[in-house]
């Protein structure tokens, strides 16, 4: 479809939480349908850069814009409604709520139900029975699977993902990767993908950029020759 | 150390300060006593029966100030222990007619008394987990709890139209003005110079971060008892000498609309001033007793909309808008020296920190698992894993002993048990948390005393002239450069300082372990150097035994004695930093492909990288 | 028999004062501090029809009304600024209950009044003789509960509210307004509080400050509750027994704080109260 914004342009974003800067300079920006890994250690301000985007955090300095819109000053519900999903580990589901509670509050209005979960039952055939049950019941893998259905059930411009591999089993990881890739071929979806499990990273992007203290410092194709090397050296384990 | 108290107390800027202080102080006394003094000259007959009302009332107002203004205890009760005073007052001299000995004894009946229902109060409202709403919602039943038992009393209480007509002193108007004006300067000027002792800042502390205070050693239940019980005294003598002055005595001096209106005037006239609460409880009464004799209703209306848009717009009340100039002229407190305190030395009697079996579940998600763990003096232990492998948890529960839920956790070979925090400090644990976990309005000075509150307790009379600290948390500060800040406020420093006031305050302790939640995180490149050689210093040269939770594996490698690595709940592997980072099984675990961790309780045999 | 159905009518009563004040407390996590005068407001738009001469019926709806307005403008004008700082939002409740209590005052004056009961006399029940209108109150009270439930477990805006009162971080994050969700919850607690207040009116008598006592109960009551309107239910009715059965047996003044000392206790001990979770 042609589009001449970006899904998503990050400039120049400095924020942290209260008196601490986490994030110093980061600019980014994703095409419609480009998947980028975004790669580094604990604490050097990954997960800080999605909140910050969804607008959690207050930007001190730097804007954001999704689809060519901005949304620096927005709050979290204004900048989903530009069409961004946020799915993170921290905050996965309403634990008492059924699966179809949970799916339907990623809609707009109740009446998409229907049409909008076909596609996401068909990367994830596990809830077309389970639709009743709380989602706490859940096993680890199922509720991961219920957060980013959830997030597809919205049909986002942007989906966010904050380390959803964390805990899972390599079946249901491959299960993911292969829902996320049918996102992008079939829907353009672009992804802001956070990730610690590298190989699964790689296998979903096409880039990959590497955080270090709250600035972007290195990045590149996923299919280039030395990637895995060079992102292990900035881990260093 | 006498050498170094001299010369602290010689220093010329601090003795100007002291002197400040002290003409402040003797400035207010000596206003109270000249409008004490005069006042029956100035004011007329009908002036002189309100103002003694209102100075009984202000009383009270000053106790709400110190619980509400001053540690945070939004309380609409007070009043009970008013009514308290004023019916234990009345009972007396209606059933058991009056006589100086009588008088002494109903006062010591109402000190009695208003001591035993603050306790209960206080059992009631403050206990570990305990909401502050909570505690205010029983600050208001207990009031209406006492009203309705008057109300129901029959004519031993007088019911609803309670006790009137009993002998009681026979004092002229003015003499009685003379009594409760004393009462007043007496209860506000101590109250004064409390909140601005060293233990007065441990009330304020409470306010800011009762958790720090908790962490700091201090019980912090018994303290909000134990000022419950002082306030409620005193408001019980205020409603004693309300009874005696007026000889009616009505259910509702007891009730919770009085206890609000106190709030009212404390929220009006500045909260957490001492002299707001008694300017702003003298003038309403003043005004109102003019004002709604023609228009009653309307008054409190204007009140009710004048405090909503104090609350509002104004929290800090009128009286300190009012006085913001004088304010900065006002004498700020003294600094007091630094000087070395002397370590105790290591306690023999078992490892630093001796964990076993220790586990966490929420029903049934196990957090933790099978945690054994040994730590001694002098090591420095540098636990990693990846994000959700228990690490924040495995810290609470060596720290609080109510979180785990299985295992032993010892501490210098002493069992913490299910006690809190402060049985955790006590048994000589300190820990820092993540996210500078200071004391917002107190300075660097006050937190620093506060922190030394386990080994020596505050004066509630005045400032130390002394800070003494181990040479550790002295260190911590000079490379940071508090020591010359010593006046700042905590809210005003920026981030790496104060994480570095933490770190020292919780060196105050003298802790035997210490915890430390992400030291480094946030912190520049120089802080971190800084915060590094500090931590190696204390280990080294002082056998402090410390566990740090980190993201930086750089800061790890350079200072860790061991690494323990901790994935899905499980300790997986232990031992020196290029061991762990050489191993396969972590380097799997930080790749994200290893499947459910498989306990390896001793380091594993170097594998291959 | 009469105990028992005193037991029932009383639950009942105090169910339907408190559900408001709970859907309040659930979204927002403040107590609405001028809850009291918001029921008496409620019953004074019963007097006002009880004046005029109209259909004693048609008060319920005008204390809806005139309930939710009041909400609408306290949320607006001080409940949404003080959100970030609880105690001073109760203090401020509070000081808008009293500004409430003098307007009636200046309007109405301070005397008791009376109003009429849209149904009146005594029916024959189960043996005995019973006021018709406090038996109706039971029908009315289960009648409630169902439909909040249904509200709230049946409609888009039942689970919406619901999971903004969960975690409503995450409800932002999935494009719900949750300020809009807030403001709906407490101009409809307000305006069930009026309505409460409607319809106790016919059983005592209306004076500006009859809705006090009916404060602090309700504030215990849902401090001691679970989170749903059948936990509700069930506390209001073993609280309410207990509080007949002091009434009756000991002395009514002690029984109208029953409940806050049984409350108090309740709490101190188990702090969850009867929530399960």
């Amino acid at each position: 479809m042609p589009n001449t914004s970006l899904a998503l342009e990050v400039e120049e974003v400095r924020s942290g939480y209260r008196a601490s800067v986490v994030l110093e300079r980061v600019s980014l920006s994703l095409a419609d349908g480009e998947a980028v890994a975004m790669l580094g250690k604990n604490g050097m301000g990954k997960s800080t850069l999605l909140k910050t985007v969804m607008g959690y955090l207050p930007k001190r300095h730097g804007r954001v814009r999704v689809g060519g819109r901005d949304v620096t000053r927005l709050a979290p519900y204004g900048v989903a409604r530009c069409g961004v999903a946020y799915a993170a580990q921290e905050q996965p589901l309403f634990q008492d709520l059924s699966v179809r509670d949970n799916l339907r509050l990623g809609l707009p209005r109740d009446r998409l139900f229907d049409e909008r979960f076909e596609p996401v039952a068909a990367l994830f055939p596990v809830f077309r029975a389970r639709l009743r049950q709380y989602a706490g019941t859940l096993s680890g893998g199922e509720q991961k699977m219920l957060l980013v259905a959830r997030a597809l059930m919205a049909q986002p411009r942007l989906l966010l993902l904050d380390e959803i591999t964390e805990g899972l089993q390599p079946s249901v990881i491959e299960r993911l990767a292969g829902a996320l890739r049918w996102e992008r071929e079939n829907r353009g979806t672009a992804m802001l993908v956070v990730e610690q499990n590298v190989a699964f990273a790689m296998q979903v992007a096409d880039r990959y950029l590497v955080l270090k203290q709250g600035a972007i410092v290195d990045g590149g194709g996923t299919g280039d020759p030395g990637a895995t090397a060079r992102i292990f050296d900035h881990l260093k384990v | 150390m006498n050498d170094a108290a001299a010369s602290v107390l010689e220093d010329p800027q601090r003795r100007a300060r002291v002197r400040r202080r002290g003409g402040e102080l003797g400035l207010l006394a000596l206003l109270c006593l000249a409008l004490t003094v005069a006042g029956p000259w100035v004011f007329d007959t009908y002036l002189l029966n309100i103002l003694i009302k209102a100075l009984f009332f202000a009383v009270a107002a000053v106790t709400v100030d110190l619980l509400w203004g001053y540690t945070g205890y939004l309380t609409f009760g007070q009043s009970a222990f008013f009514g308290v005073g004023a019916y234990t007052a009345g009972l007396a001299f209606t059933h058991l007619g009056f006589s100086p000995g009588i008088a002494l004894l109903s006062l010591l009946a109402t000190l009695a008394i208003a001591a035993a229902v603050a306790a209960l109060a206080g059992w009631l409202s403050f206990y570990r987990g305990a909401s502050p709403f909570f505690a205010t919602v029983i600050s208001l039943v207990l009031p209406i709890l006492l009203t309705q038992l008057a109300l129901s009393g029959g004519t031993f209480t007088g019911s609803s139209s309670g006790l009137t007509g009993f002998e009681t002193f026979d004092l002229s108007l003015e003499a009685w003005y003379v009594i409760a004006a004393l009462l007043l300067s007496a209860v506000a000027l101590a109250a004064w110079v409390v909140v601005r002792s060293d233990g007065g800042r441990l009330l304020a502390a409470l306010r800011d971060n009762e958790s720090r205070c908790a962490y700091l050693g201090i019980d912090t239940a018994a303290l909000r008892i134990v000022v419950l019980v002082a306030c409620g005294m005193v408001a019980g003598v205020a409603g004693f000498g309300y009874a005696a002055f007026s000889g009616v005595v009505a259910p509702e001096l007891a009730g919770f609309v009085f206890g609000t209106e106190l709030i009212i005037w404390v929220a009006l006239g500045g909260r957490g001033t001492i002299w707001g609460p008694v300017v702003g409880t003298l003038a309403i009464n003043v005004a109102a007793s003019y004002l709604s004799g023609s228009m009653p209703f309307v008054w409190q209306l204007i009140l009710g909309v004048a405090f909503i848009v104090v609350i509002l717009l104004l929290p800090r009340g009128l009286l300190p808008l009012l006085l913001a100039p004088l304010r900065r002229r006002a004498a700020a407190a003294p600094l007091p020296g630094l000087a070395a305190r002397p370590a105790r030395p290591a306690a023999a009697g078992g490892p630093a920190l001796h964990m076993r079996g220790v586990a966490k579940h929420f029903g049934s998600l196990k957090v933790l698992e099978g945690i054994d763990l040994d730590a001694a003096g002098g090591e420095l232990l540098g636990l990693i894993g990846p994000n959700g492998a228990g690490k924040s948890t495995l810290m609470r529960c060596i720290s609080d002993g109510a979180e785990r839920s299985a295992g032993t956790v010892r501490l210098g070979g002493r069992d913490i048990g299910r006690g809190g925090p402060e049985r955790c400090v006590r048994l000589g644990l300190g820990r820092k948390f993540q996210n500078a976990n200071v004391f917002e309005t107190l300075t660097v000075a006050e937190s620093l005393r506060l922190a030394g509150t386990l080994h020596q307790r505050p004066s509630w009379l005045r400032r130390s002239p002394l800070l003494a600290l181990p040479d550790y948390a002295l260190e911590v500060l000079r490379t940071t450069g508090l020591d010359h800040k010593l006046g700042a406020v905590a809210r005003d420093l920026s981030h790496g300082e104060q994480q570095a006031l933490e770190l020292a305050m919780v060196l105050a302790l003298a802790p035997r372990v210490v915890l430390l939640d992400e030291p480094t995180a946030g912190l520049t490149k120089t802080e971190r150097t800084q915060i590094g050689r500090v931590l190696l210093g204390l280990a080294r040269t002082h056998g402090l035994c410390c566990l740090l939770v980190e993201h930086d594996l750089d800061f790890v490698a350079e200072i860790s004695t061991r690494v323990v690595v901790l994935h899905q709940g499980r300790i997986v592997m232990q031992g020196s930093f290029e061991e762990v980072v050489a191993s396969s099984l972590v380097r799997e675990i930080y790749a994200g492909t290893a499947q459910a961790a498989v306990p390896q309780p001793a380091p594993s045999p170097l594998a291959g990288a | 028999m009469n105990l028992l159905l005193d037991v029932l009518s009383t639950a009942a009563m105090l169910y339907i004062v408190t559900a408001g004040l709970m859907m309040v407390f659930g979204v927002m996590k403040i107590v609405n501090f001028a809850h009291g005068a918001i029921i008496t407001l409620g019953s004074y738009a019963s007097f006002v029809v009880t004046r005029l001469g109209l259909d004693p019926w048609l008060g319920l709806p005008l204390a809806l009304a005139v309930g939710a307005a009041t909400g609408m403008a306290v949320e607006w004008l001080i409940v949404r600024p003080l959100y970030k700082r609880p105690l001073d939002a109760i203090l401020a409740t509070w000081g808008l209950g009293i500004v409430i209590g003098q307007a009636i005052t200046i309007a109405f004056g301070r005397e008791v009044q009376f109003v009429d009961s849209p149904v009146r006399g005594a029916v024959s029940f189960l043996g005995t003789e019973y006021s018709a209108y406090r038996l109706l109150l039971v029908p009315v009270a289960l009648a409630l509960c169902l439909a909040l439930t249904a509200l709230l477990n049946g409609t888009r805006f039942g689970v919406v509210t619901r999971a903004v009162i969960m975690n409503e971080d995450l409800a932002k994050g999935l494009g719900i307004h949750s300020e809009r969700i807030r403001f709906a919850t407490f101009s409809l607690g307000a305006g069930l509080g009026a309505l409460a207040g409607a319809l106790i009116t016919p059983l005592s008598s209306v004076d500006p400050n009859m809705g006090l006592p009916w404060l602090i109960s309700a504030f215990m009551l849902v401090m001691v509750s679970g989170h749903s309107m059948a936990s509700l239910l069930l506390t209001c009715a073993i609280f309410g027994a207990c509080q007949v059965l002091v009434s009756t047996y000991l002395s009514p003044v002690l029984g109208g704080v029953t409940i806050a000392v049984l409350a108090a206790v309740t709490l101190r001990i188990r702090p969850r109260g009867f929530a399960h979770e």
